[in-house]
Order: C-alpha cells, then sequence, then structure tokens
C-alpha cells in the first residue's frame, strides 16, 4: 500500500513551521503521530503535497501544571497521557479518554493535538476534554488564538484550525472542589475499534451539594461531538441521585442524532447514549464527592 | 527525490537513501532485507509490523522513515545475543506459542516491552499490552502462556 508522494518538511521550531504553513496553505498538512494522516494517506483520502512533522519541535512535547491549568503540548502522546501523574490526578477523565485510545501501539505515536486536528466524530479525547471545557491554543504566522474546544470542530474532519495554522496546545482548567467527571466509550471490542458511542459526564457541586454547572458530551451520535442541553439543563440547580440522572439520561437520548450503520442501529446508539449518559455520571458524583 | 537519512537499528548506524512517502516497515523490509518485521494490514491495525522505537513499541507501517532518524530502533532481529535468543523468544518456542509465525516478531516485541515496563504482569495487563497484535491461528491461549512464562524467567 503505497503513500501518495509529497514532500517532507521537519520544522524545529514553532516559527519555522508557522513559515512552511504559511507558504503551503491548504498544500500542507501537518503531521504528528500520523496514526490517522497516514492511514487516510494510503487510502487515498488525503493527498497533501507538503507534509509537515511538528515531531521535531521541543515546546509541543511538554506538560505543565500552570496557574490552575493543566497544559498539554499537541505533540504529547496519548500513551504518555495516561502515565501523566498531572492528568490522572487533576482530570481523570481525560485519562480515561487516552485509555480508550486505539492500542498500545498506536498510543505509542498518536497524540492529542492529532485526536483533536483529525476531528473524527467517534474520537476518544474530545468528550472528556469537552466535558472539562478546555481550550485550544492555535498558532499561526500572524500570531495565537485561544478556541473554545466546543466551537472547534465544524464536520467530521473539518474543524476551525486554518491551513496556516497548527494546534499548539490544549489548555484544560483544573476542576475546583465539588467537581468530578466520567468517560466511557463502548465499542465491539477493547482495544483498536471505532467506537459505537462515547460519553463524557462533569458536574460540579455547590457548598450545598446542588449541582451548579452541568456538561454531558455525546460522541458517535452527531456529525460532530455534542452537547447535550436537554439533559444539562435537568441536571443544574437539583441535587444529584439515581432518579435525577435516570431523568437527564432519558433527556440525552433526545439531544442526539444517530444513524444506522454496521456499528449498531441508531435505535440502539440512542439506547447506549442513555446507559452511559446514567454511568459516566454516577462516576462523575464518586469523584465530586471525593473532591469536596 | 530520494534523500540519504542515518537510521540507527538494532544498535547499528545504517545510512539509506529514501524517498518521502517511505514506510519504516518498507525500509527495513526491502532496502535493509530485516523481514523479521512483516507487513500485514498496513494500517495500523493489525500490528505485525512492531518494531520499538525509542524503547516503545509502535506499528512501523505509521512511521515515515524520515521520521525515524534519530531514534532508537529494535527489530526483533536485534533481541538475539551472543548468548543465545531473548528469553521471551525462548518461552514463545518452548510454550508453543508460534504457529504461523506472522504475528510473532510483533507479540513479542510487544511483550517484551511490557515486561521490560512491569517484570510479574498479570494475565490481564498481558492481554492489555498485546491488544494491538492481532494473531490469527493461536487463539491467543498459547502467547499468554508463553509471555507468562517469559515473566517468571526473566524475574527470576
Amino acid at each position: 500500500m503505497l503513500l501518495p508522494k509529497f514532500k517532507f518538511h521537519e520544522p524545529k521550531t514553532e516559527q519555522e513551521a508557522c513559515q512552511i504553513l504559511t507558504e503551503y496553505g491548504d498544500k500542507a498538512r501537518p503531521i504528528a503521530g500520523g496514526t490517522d494522516l497516514v492511514v487516510n494517506m494510503k487510502k487515498k483520502l488525503m493527498s497533501p503535497e507538503h507534509v509537515v512533522s511538528l515531531s521535531r519541535i521541543a515546546s509541543l512535547k511538554g506538560l505543565q501544571k500552570e496557574n490552575g491549568f493543566v497544559k498539554i503540548g499537541a505533540c504529547f502522546t496519548v500513551a504518555d497521557m495516561i502515565e501523566a501523574k498531572d492528568i490522572r490526578e487533576n482530570v481523570n477523565a481525560l485519562s480515561a479518554g487516552a485509555a480508550a485510545l486505539g492500542s498500545p501501539l498506536v498510543r505509542n505515536l498518536a497524540t492529542i493535538g492529532g485526536n483533536l486536528g483529525s476531528a473524527r466524530p467517534a474520537a476518544d479525547l474530545p468528550p472528556p476534554l469537552m466535558a472539562y471545557g478546555a481550550t485550544l491554543i492555535l498558532k499561526s504566522g500572524k500570531g495565537k488564538r485561544n478556541i473554545a474546544i466546543d466551537d472547534f470542530f465544524k464536520s467530521p474532519g473539518t474543524t476551525e484550525c486554518r491551513p496556516d495554522e497548527f494546534i499548539a496546545e490544549i489548555q484544560v482548567l483544573t476542576p475546583p472542589a465539588g467537581a468530578g467527571a466520567g468517560y466511557i466509550n463502548l465499542g465491539a471490542r477493547k482495544a483498536q475499534d471505532c467506537n459505537i458511542v462515547n460519553v463524557a459526564s462533569f458536574i460540579c457541586l455547590n457548598k450545598s451539594g446542588v449541582i451548579d454547572t452541568a456538561r454531558v458530551i455525546l460522541g458517535c451520535v452527531g456529525p460532530v461531538h455534542l452537547r447535550a442541553p436537554a439533559a444539562e439543563k435537568i441536571l443544574m440547580g437539583e441535587k444529584p441521585d439515581k432518579v435525577l440522572f435516570r431523568q437527564a439520561a432519558d433527556a440525552a437520548k433526545t439531544d442526539c442524532l444517530p444513524i444506522t450503520d454496521f456499528r449498531g442501529t441508531g435505535e440502539y446508539k440512542r439506547a447506549m447514549v442513555g446507559v452511559l449518559t446514567q454511568r459516566t455520571l454516577e462516576i462523575a458524583l464518586d469523584e465530586a464527592k471525593k473532591n469536596n | 527525490m530520494k534523500e540519504l537519512i542515518n537510521l540507527t537499528i538494532n544498535d547499528q548506524a545504517y545510512e539509506v537513501a529514501v524517498a518521502p512517502n517511505q514506510t519504516l516497515v518498507d525500509v527495513l523490509r526491502y532496502q535493509l532485507e530485516l523481514t523479521g518485521t512483516k507487513k500485514g494490514c498496513e494500517l495500523g491495525d493489525c500490528g505485525s509490523c512492531t518494531v520499538i522505537m525509542d524503547g516503545k513499541p509502535v506499528n512501523s507501517c505509521l512511521v515515515l522513515a524520515m521520521q525515524a532518524v534519530g531514534k532508537d530502533i529494535k527489530t526483533i532481529e536485534g533481541l538475539e545475543t551472543e548468548q543465545g535468543l531473548h528469553p521471551v523468544q525462548k518461552a514463545f518456542v518452548e510454550k508453543q506459542g508460534v504457529q504461523c509465525g506472522f504475528c510473532t516478531s510483533g507479540m513479542i516485541l510487544s511483550a517484551k516491552s511490557l515486561l521490560d515496563k512491569n517484570g510479574d504482569p498479570t494475565e490481564h495487563e498481558i492481554r492489555k499490552a498485546l491488544s494491538g497484535n492481532l494473531c490469527r491461528c493461536t487463539g491467543y491461549q498459547k502467547i499468554i502462556e508463553s509471555v507468562q512464562a517469559a515473566s517468571k524467567g526473566v524475574s527470576k
């Protein structure tokens, strides 16, 4: 299986990467781990004339906890995310997302930036990152801009990232006391499959034990990952319990548009949205209680 | 346009002319004749092209050869020493973890990477570590038993 021909660039600095991407625009495509782009190029779904590797840029590989944020470089690998104490201890649902992605072999190459940039509606990292309300830092020759992850995905495979831009960093605000999040993915196998449905939930309890922030994110059941507004509305301002979570789960089923395909019927996926919403809310509540 | 690059494979330096669109597995097999690394799906699904890059097992069909410059690459050919086969290799032979052999190099490299980190893994940890390597003959049981046997040998 041959790759189409292309010119290969390996900038050593962010500045150099900006120059190359500005010069070639939509003829160029950034590559990091390659677990998505190389596959798409082999299948001839994509054939950029210029492939720009971001893997040699040291400043894109860091992980730090700073000013209440966990800041993850776009080229930080998914395997390293599972190992990272800062991620596990502060944003555990993101560790769960990382552990669910691909196989160990894929995780050793794949990066957080790549998983977002490829914008697959079944991807494992967007739901937990949306649940935590993450921000993406995009850079180009024109400077940098911050974009909320909720505004990042446009349609399958397309994002807010312009051809001359690249994802440089992902910033996740460390959740306050009383907050918790959960992530569950459902697939046909435990590794190397495409999710059938994946859900992440985040709740934050105030001092009287009432939910004052709720975010429920549904994957695989729309062209992009979806917020579940009806479910979130039911949760807000209420004290959490099983009955409330069941109501929210039922509401989440009306918040999605699953299609019937070889992975499952729309009806089945909708039912699983309910089950996973309830279960991720229970995980979130357990964690919220521990963090209080 | 081919370009001369330097690769470090099994602690040996190679200078090789590659085009940007050549993957590491193709350079290993067709230019360096290190055919122990197999090519199965070529899309990162089957794990038969597993090599260890900077201490971590990866699908070499997804790595561009040029991306491998400066990395420490280990293939199945690099496991045997003057003392003979690597303990994981020995265990696969003794416990009949090899049937047709096509997945074996990948299985052994994934298992070796696991045992380097965790000398006494549980069965679940072994199955998880090998979950990116597909076998179409043994049904996995003999492979798991081989890794368990090796872990006992390695931790001694």
